[in-house]
């Protein structure tokens, strides 16, 4: 379970305070889909990061399944990224060159894990999005589809509570773009839970709720008023 | 904690980063395998220097101590007239005899010359030569070995044989190309006759090393109870002697001393020498060799050094998503750090590597364009590659901190 209460976070240009996020309290139940949305500059990435652990809020409490995360060094937030969490981006982030096997294998390695366990591990990751024949090409020689596949494979392999999805068919076609979001609802059936920011509606509608993110503050609502709102503040 | 399966990743990434920077790759890994052939080649060079010092010097006698009478004696008003060397036969025969005056002495042998040569006269030839009177042991103590013939015998010393061994220089000098063996030559008006030949000394290194002009090769040897009756006295100018170990000769000369001046107390004071001089004169000789083809070495390594750093900084910049993406993964700082830091041992290394082929090519170069045949030390081998292996963890000390300390946000959001 995710668990924001009063997340405060203020960045400085210079010797300006610019405030991203303003007391923001919310709550993600375990298994469930969840979208975040909002314009650009409305904080979004902020909310995510801090809920991915790679960013810390000023101000408030953050609780992931249990574990207060405000105040912890990055050593242990690196902890928690590598076992709670998984991340796939908008352009995959592969570390290029490398086979997908061994991208897969990544978690794993910072995880401390036997070499054996690992590769079957990692087989098991890539069958489950149905990339196991692929597993020695490297991003170079894979679709955006099969690398987006390649990013979630890697994402589930330390077979984390929660996964953090950042525009994960922004850089796809929109065929591939629902395949992509039909592995994501797979996965959420199986019981993860998936927090995923984007700003296509269509995207949106796989999402069980939505949070639509403005001027530092979050907003539940339905799929209809995004649209709305968000044709609004342009 | 150094997790199991990162170093495979490493070794990936490094070859990378390597052809990723191809030119600067290249002159950063030229760099250190000059600089690491330079330490292989130095070192493998004043290795085989030392050796070959060591060798001429143990074919001098390297446990070899001398004790004389103190020349500045003669400066000392009261002193000075007290005539003779301060050695007898009767101290040698006592040396010579005693098992236990001198624990650290093995054996000792009377040596006797004129202070300035007089010529050796062969078929009405004059020729130059070092005419020594010495004992049956004086062979054994200078590590000389006979071409031809025998050695002095005590028979020959009792009865005062005129009878001759010569160095090989001599020899040739006197001879020309026949056979010496019992050939005659004419010295301070007696007939000597020649019973044997030693063999030649190496003498190439120690002559650069001091300027010597004494050549052991053109040495005449004859029995020191003959020089006396040239000499009209039963003194010896010098007591030469064997300590039993290299350690041993202080205390080898201390106890020649310690007995004289008893047997002679009051009356004369002596002097001592060993071959620790030559020792030092060598070792400083290496030394410096050592020093110039080393600091050229540590020259190169730092160039091949900045150029890694200049690489790994690079890198750095290049792969700053990269490690955004690891950090989101669960990297840890000391995961980031030591891969970048094995990414630069790995790239010193390879330089390393081709270092030291090029260091045993060139000593083996060296050692035959000299003719001293250097082989390569493998002892300086280790040495070059822990030292190839110390330049990439050193250049890639800022490098790999810096990594390590990305922020994982900022490092992901950068293209």
């Amino acid at each position: 379970m995710i668990l924001l209460q009063d997340v405060s976070k203020t960045y400085y240009l210079g010797e300006v305070a610019v405030p991203v996020l303003k007391h923001i309290s919310l709550q993600i139940n375990q298994g469930e889909f969840v979208a975040i949305m909002g314009p650009s500059g409305s904080g979004k990435s902020t909310l995510m990061n801090i809920i991915g652990c790679l960013d810390v809020a000023d101000s408030g409490r953050y609780m992931l399944g249990g574990t207060a995360i405000q105040h912890m060094p990055e050593a242990q937030l690196a902890t928690i990224r590598n076992r709670y969490i998984g991340f796939v981006f908008q352009s995959f982030n592969l570390i290029p060159r490398v086979s997908a096997l061994r991208n897969v294998e990544l978690p794993m390695i910072y995880a401390g894990i036997d070499p054996e366990i690992r590769r079957q591990r990692a087989l098991t990751a890539l069958q489950i999005v149905g990339l196991r024949d692929r597993a020695e090409h490297t991003g170079a020689n894979m679709s955006g589809g099969q690398q987006q596949r390649v990013a979630i494979a890697r994402a589930l392999v330390n077979n984390p509570q929660v996964i953090i999805a950042d525009e994960p068919t922004g850089a796809l076609d929109t065929h591939t773009g629902q395949e992509i979001m039909k592995l994501f609802q797979q996965l959420n059936a199986n019981g993860k839970t998936i927090v995923m920011v984007t700003h296509e509606k269509e995207i949106a509608a796989y999402a069980q709720r939505i949070l639509f993110v403005r001027d530092g503050q979050v907003i539940e609502t339905q799929l209809e008023s995004v649209v709305d709102n968000s044709v609004a503040s342009k | 904690m150094i997790k199991s399966g990162i170093y495979k990743d490493v070794f990936e990434q490094a070859l990378f980063s390597l052809s990723d920077n191809k030119l600067r790759s290249i002159l950063s890994v030229l760099g250190i395998a000059v600089g690491i052939g330079a330490v292989m080649a130095v070192g493998s060079v004043t290795e085989g220097i030392r050796d070959f010092v060591y060798h001429e010097l143990e074919s001098y006698g390297i446990r070899t101590i001398w004790v004389y009478r103190d020349p500045d004696e003669t400066k000392d008003q009261n002193r000075a007239v007290r005539q003779g060397s301060g050695i007898t036969n009767e101290d040698y025969e006592f040396f010579r005899k005693s098992k236990t005056c001198c624990p650290a002495l093995k054996r000792v042998t009377p040596q006797l010359y004129w202070a300035e040569q007089k010529p050796v006269r062969v078929g009405g030839e004059n020729h130059l030569m070092n005419v020594e009177g010495v004992g049956v042991e004086y062979l054994e103590i200078n590590n000389d070995r006979l071409e031809h013939g025998r050695n002095l015998t005590n028979n020959d010393i009792n009865r005062r044989h005129p009878v001759a061994i010569l160095g090989p220089a001599a020899a040739e000098d006197m001879y020309g190309r026949t056979n010496p063996m019992g050939k005659t030559f004419r010295y301070l008006e007696q007939k000597y006759t020649v019973i044997g030949v030693i063999k030649p000394k190496s003498r190439d290194i120690i002559e650069k090393v001091n300027a010597d002009s004494y050549d052991p090769n053109k040495r005449i040897l004859i029995p020191y109870t003959n020089l006396q009756v040239v000499f009209g006295s039963k003194d010896i100018h010098t007591l030469l002697g064997e300590a039993y170990s290299l350690e041993d000769t202080v205390d080898a000369m201390e106890q020649v001393k310690t007995v004289l001046e008893r047997r002679y107390t009051g009356r004369f004071s002596y002097k001592s020498e060993n071959m620790q001089g030559w020792i030092d004169n060598a070792n400083e000789y290496i030394g410096k060799l050592r020093m110039t083809g080393l600091s050229f070495a540590a020259l190169a390594l730092f160039v091949g050094g900045m150029g890694i750093m200049n690489i790994m900084s690079t890198s750095v910049i290049e792969r700053t998503r990269e490690i955004g993406i690891r950090k989101a993964l669960g990297a840890q700082y000391e995961d980031i750090r030591f891969q970048f830091l094995m990414e630069a041992t790995a790239v010193s290394t390879v330089g390393g590597v081709i270092g030291l082929v090029l260091g045993i090519v060139a000593t083996y170069v060296v050692g035959y364009s000299t003719g001293y045949g250097f082989k390569p030390s493998w002892s300086m081998g280790v040495v070059a590659i822990l030292v190839s292996a110390g330049v990439g963890l050193l250049s890639g000390f800022f490098p790999s901190r810096h990594a390590a300390r990305l922020n994982p946000v900022e490092a992901l959001r950068h293209e």
